[in-house]
């Protein structure tokens, strides 16, 4: 029997598509997260009321798909940690592939689920108006965000932040496969340090180092150089994945 | 030419050696059998071999390759066992549908027949089945890939007699119609060696035999008689396996060093000489007493 010869890419390309159907439970989990986020949101994710001396009251109430996202985000963490899990990973070499491919194809489907799990947030903060707007006594409803543009925005940003969240994650399970106590100590740390940072006085009273991280992305008001900064740093995260992974064996 | 080289192949994990030293070869188109006792270095050899598992020294080819995460030797070779992966969100349809899309060399009509000869249902899900069941899928999958390579490491796993029969059957026929490379490990040779052609035989993960399945037949013969003159007659010979029968006489098997006429002289002595099945040297070659369980409950 004559050998096949394979097409790197192409063995990408079947595995990527393979995985959308075999790992459909993710989108199911997405929709159910951002189903729970949506009924929260309807709280309002702030507002503040007054009255005044003639006899009137007002309530006002925020409304937007921010609690959307961030559980989006949370997701995104979850599903890259997940699809590095054993059961996961060894669905892979059951076919054709080796750590590359099969790395390559995750990283693309994780892609796809952002893109997806960002458009879907971004665009349920506008049926959160639309919600509250019909099922709510309002007697007026300012929609602070209303071109194409800012539409636009919006979705590519929330994309991007998600992407981040699940090459975080991705990295953390693959941090996971070399030992299961880097991950204790990983979460130690990220526990650990602002309580550290708290309880101490002066200077110290809070995790400046998490704020300095958050601020990094989040102060940035040009979306082009949020998109650099988050693209740069996905892909330092997922190229720290591939090499961590290549050098550990396939399948135990 | 050669499909697989092995040479010196050690796997260590901690301080135990599972593969120790390894060396052979397996020529193409060959059904080689691998045989050894539980924990002899069988599975980590044969997942050495499939390129899941790194060695820790010597040198391993596949198709002249070195097989760890070599993306050719995955596509030209399926593992097959009973701990394999498919995901839970696939039914068994869309398992084979997926498998079409991987293996090249993917014969859909030959798994569809199976399927329906197995009485599998294409709606079911994989973690559902019982555990024969998830072996015979397992087996058509490994089947109607028609890799270059194809291991099935304990297949039979669960399945009652008459599907092992079947697949037994069904492995010689495709093998008969598509040539290629197969290794089969199990516990089960008597069963498996009709379709052998060589054997494999691995003690604490080195090598102990590889041989033609016919020469492992001639490999040792097995006489009995009075005990002294037994003794007597084997006392030049490899004892490989030695029971007491009761009232003085014994049962022997040596490695069969014998001539002909020797075997005449032996019958003539009052000795019966019978062939050893191949099933039985392997346990005797394997065992680390001469006794086999008697030496345990022969406290004398």
């Amino acid at each position: 029997m004559s050998l096949i010869e394979v097409n790197y890419w192409e063995i990408i390309k079947k595995q990527y598509f393979f995985k959308l159907k075999a790992y459909s439970g993710v989108f199911t989990s997405m929709m159910v997260v951002q189903i729970i986020a949506f009924l929260l949101s309807l709280g309002g994710t702030g507002g503040s009321g007054g009255s005044g001396s003639s006899g009137f009251s007002y309530t006002t109430g925020y409304y937007n798909g921010s609690m959307i996202i961030a559980f989006t985000m949370m997701w995104a963490l979850i599903t890259g940690i997940l699809i590095t899990t054993k059961a996961y990973r060894n669905d892979d070499f059951t076919f054709v592939a080796n750590r590359g491919t099969s790395n390559l194809s995750n990283m693309l489907f994780l892609l796809t689920a952002s893109i997806i799990g960002g458009t879907l947030s971004m665009l349920s903060g506008y049926l959160l108006k639309v919600f509250v707007y019909l099922i709510f006594e309002v007697d007026m409803l300012f929609d602070v965000t209303h071109t194409i543009s800012t539409l636009w925005l919006g979705i590519i940003a929330s994309i991007l932040y998600i992407l981040l969240f699940s090459a975080i994650g991705y990295l953390v399970g693959v941090l996971a496969q070399i030992s299961k106590s880097l991950i204790i100590i990983l979460a130690a740390v990220v526990i650990g340090y602002p309580i550290y940072a708290s309880t101490g006085t002066g200077q110290r009273d809070e995790p400046t180092l998490f704020i300095a991280i958050t601020q990094f992305y989040q102060g940035e008001s040009m979306l082009s150089l949020f998109a650099l900064k988050v693209i740069l740093t996905v892909t330092i995260l997922f190229f720290t994945s591939l090499i961590i992974t290549n050098r550990l064996e396939v399948k135990q | 030419m050669k499909v697989i080289e092995c040479n010196q192949v050690s796997k260590v994990y901690g301080n135990h050696h599972a593969v120790d030293q390894l060396s052979f070869t397996i020529e193409e188109n060959k059904i080689t059998g691998l045989i050894g006792r539980n924990g002899a270095g069988k599975t980590t050899l044969l997942k050495i071999i499939a390129g899941y598992l790194r060695k820790t020294s010597g040198e391993m080819n596949v198709f002249s390759e070195e097989p760890f995460n070599n993306l050719k030797v995955s596509a030209n070779m399926i593992f097959v066992d009973d701990q394999m992966n498919f995901p839970t969100a696939l039914n068994l349809g869309e398992l084979l549908k997926a498998a079409d899309s991987f293996y090249e060399n993917w014969d859909m009509e030959l798994a569809k027949r199976l399927f329906d000869y197995f009485s599998l249902n294409p709606k079911q899900r994989h973690d559902s089945l019982s555990k024969g069941m998830k072996s015979t899928f397992n087996m058509i999958v490994g089947l109607a890939s028609r890799c270059s390579l194809t291991i099935f490491d304990e297949p039979t796993t669960g399945m009652d007699v008459s599907v092992r029969k079947d697949f037994y059957r069904a492995l010689l026929k495709d093998y008969i119609a598509y040539p290629r490379t197969i290794i089969l490990s199990s516990h089960l040779l008597n069963e498996i060696e009709d379709i052998l052609e060589d054997i494999l035989l691995i003690k604490d993960g080195e090598k102990y035999l590889h041989m033609s399945v016919s020469d492992v037949k001639e490999y040792a013969v097995g006489i009995s008689g009075e005990g002294t003159i037994v003794n007597q007659w084997t006392k030049e010979n490899e004892i490989l396996y030695k029971k007491s029968l009761g009232t003085g006489s014994s049962y022997v098997v040596v490695k069969n060093d014998f001539t002909e006429s020797m075997l005449e002289r032996a019958k003539l002595a009052g000795l019966k000489i019978s062939p050893v099945a191949a099933e039985d040297l392997c346990i005797y070659l394997t065992s680390k007493t001469n006794g086999g369980i008697d030496d345990v409950f022969d406290r004398s």
